[in-house]
């Protein structure tokens, strides 16, 4: 079986969204990498704020050029994401980035937008949602990744 | 047939906020020599500093125990579970098909010591499980308290059930105060001295230090230096 990393970034509304995910990467034999994307203005409690501070590192270059997939789950459109997208551009320009690296966005509700409510308030049901996403992401990377390496090989 | 693993032979990582001693290869440490020993694929001899701690990461197949020797953790995970633990408590994670989870120091003024050891289980795929189970200091000393085993309630001891043909033992020994435990045929033990110091069958362990058993049907333990032990005894297929 191939070997699959998969980078999960994330907002702080999101960490549980993206936990999910991860988890159904890790449920499909992915290794993973979550990675908070530090917003300026997240309207988070001071609390959730050092949680998240305290938790999780920001992405960097080498997750990126370490993961077959990247999973990017943010509410809205935070500032912040442009500019990650942009630096990701910027690696795959340069060939930083593996040939078959895709980038995902997972799927969050608009229901929730506006939300401040605490994390935990997502339903089950997206939840579970976002934990087959992430399996199907790194399935999918799985195979793509299988793909190239015997198109190459041949 | 006893095997001495020294505790300074150990990989050791400081990384300011963790300072961890790999009895086997583990993250950058590797060395082919010690991969693990049967079922015992990792014991780590982790200090975590005030409030800092594991952000979430992912584990699969893999029996987790933690013996906390110091301090506190706040353990999180997928199942849902959100649990703060200590001393004389055997946390046990089946991580099976997968688990998500973090662990931090639950003080932010001292530091946590603690024992993590990894046993491969001898099931894949198994549906993940959360143990934490307490008891009373009293129960480990001068004798072998169960600590986890492949069935639950061994002789009536509340143990962490695992995913393997392993038993996992903890003991406190006074100076001079001694320990007898027969090793059944084709059974190896792995020792791990957790604090101390400790003689087992003539041979003199430190801290830190570990012994791997093979062919041998009996262990004597002493207590020795002047304060005796602390130790693990892993009863391994």
């Amino acid at each position: 079986m191939q070997d699959i990393n998969v980078l999960v970034v994330f907002c702080s509304r999101t960490e549980p969204l993206a936990l999910a995910a991860a988890l159904g990467c890790v449920q499909a034999k992915a290794n993973i990498r979550l990675r908070w994307l530090r917003e300026a203005a997240g309207g988070e409690t001071m609390e959730n704020r050092r949680h998240m501070e305290q938790e999780y590192i920001a992405p960097r270059a080498v997750d990126a050029e370490w993961a077959h997939a990247i999973l990017i789950g943010v509410h809205g459109e935070p500032p912040e994401i442009k500019e990650y997208l942009d630096s990701l551009n910027a690696l795959r320009s340069e060939g930083k980035l593996a040939a078959k690296t895709e980038t995902v966005f997972l799927a969050v509700p608009d229901a929730q937008a506006g939300s401040q409510s605490e994390s935990q308030s997502w339903p089950p049901a997206t939840l579970e949602s976002a934990r087959l996403q992430g399996r199907q992401v790194a399935e999918a990377a799985r195979a793509m990744k299988a793909t190239h390496h015997s198109s190459t090989a041949v | 047939m006893i095997t001495i693993r020294r505790s300074q032979e150990r990989g050791h990582a400081d990384h300011g906020w963790l300072n961890t001693y790999h009895t086997f290869s583990f993250a950058s440490y590797y060395d082919p020599a010690h991969m693990g020993f049967r079922s015992l694929r990792v014991l780590n001899d982790d200090r975590v500093a005030a409030g800092r701690g594991f952000g979430a990461h992912a584990h699969r197949d893999m029996e987790i125990l933690t013996y906390v020797l110091d301090g506190s953790l706040v353990h999180k995970d997928s199942m849902g579970e959100k649990r703060t633990f200590g001393a004389n408590t055997v946390q046990a994670m089946s991580a099976g098909t997968g688990v998500v989870h973090s662990e931090f120091n639950a003080s932010e003024t001292d530091p946590v010591r603690f024992l993590q050891i990894w046993i491969e289980p001898s099931v894949e795929e198994t549906e993940p499980s959360y143990q934490q189970i307490p008891f009373d200091p009293a129960e480990k000393s001068g004798r072998l308290r169960l600590l986890a085993a492949p069935k639950e309630g061994v002789n009536g001891v509340p143990a962490a059930v695992i995913h393997q043909d392993a038993f996992v033992y903890a003991a406190v020994l006074g100076a001079g105060e001694t320990l007898q435990r027969n090793l059944a045929p084709g059974r190896h033990a792995w020792v791990q001295v957790a604090r101390g110091n400790l003689t087992v069958n003539g041979h003199t362990l430190a801290e830190g230090d570990g012994a791997a058993v093979s062919a041998e049907s009996e262990l004597s333990f002493s207590g020795a230096g002047p304060d005796g032990s602390e130790f693990l005894l892993f009863d391994l297929a």
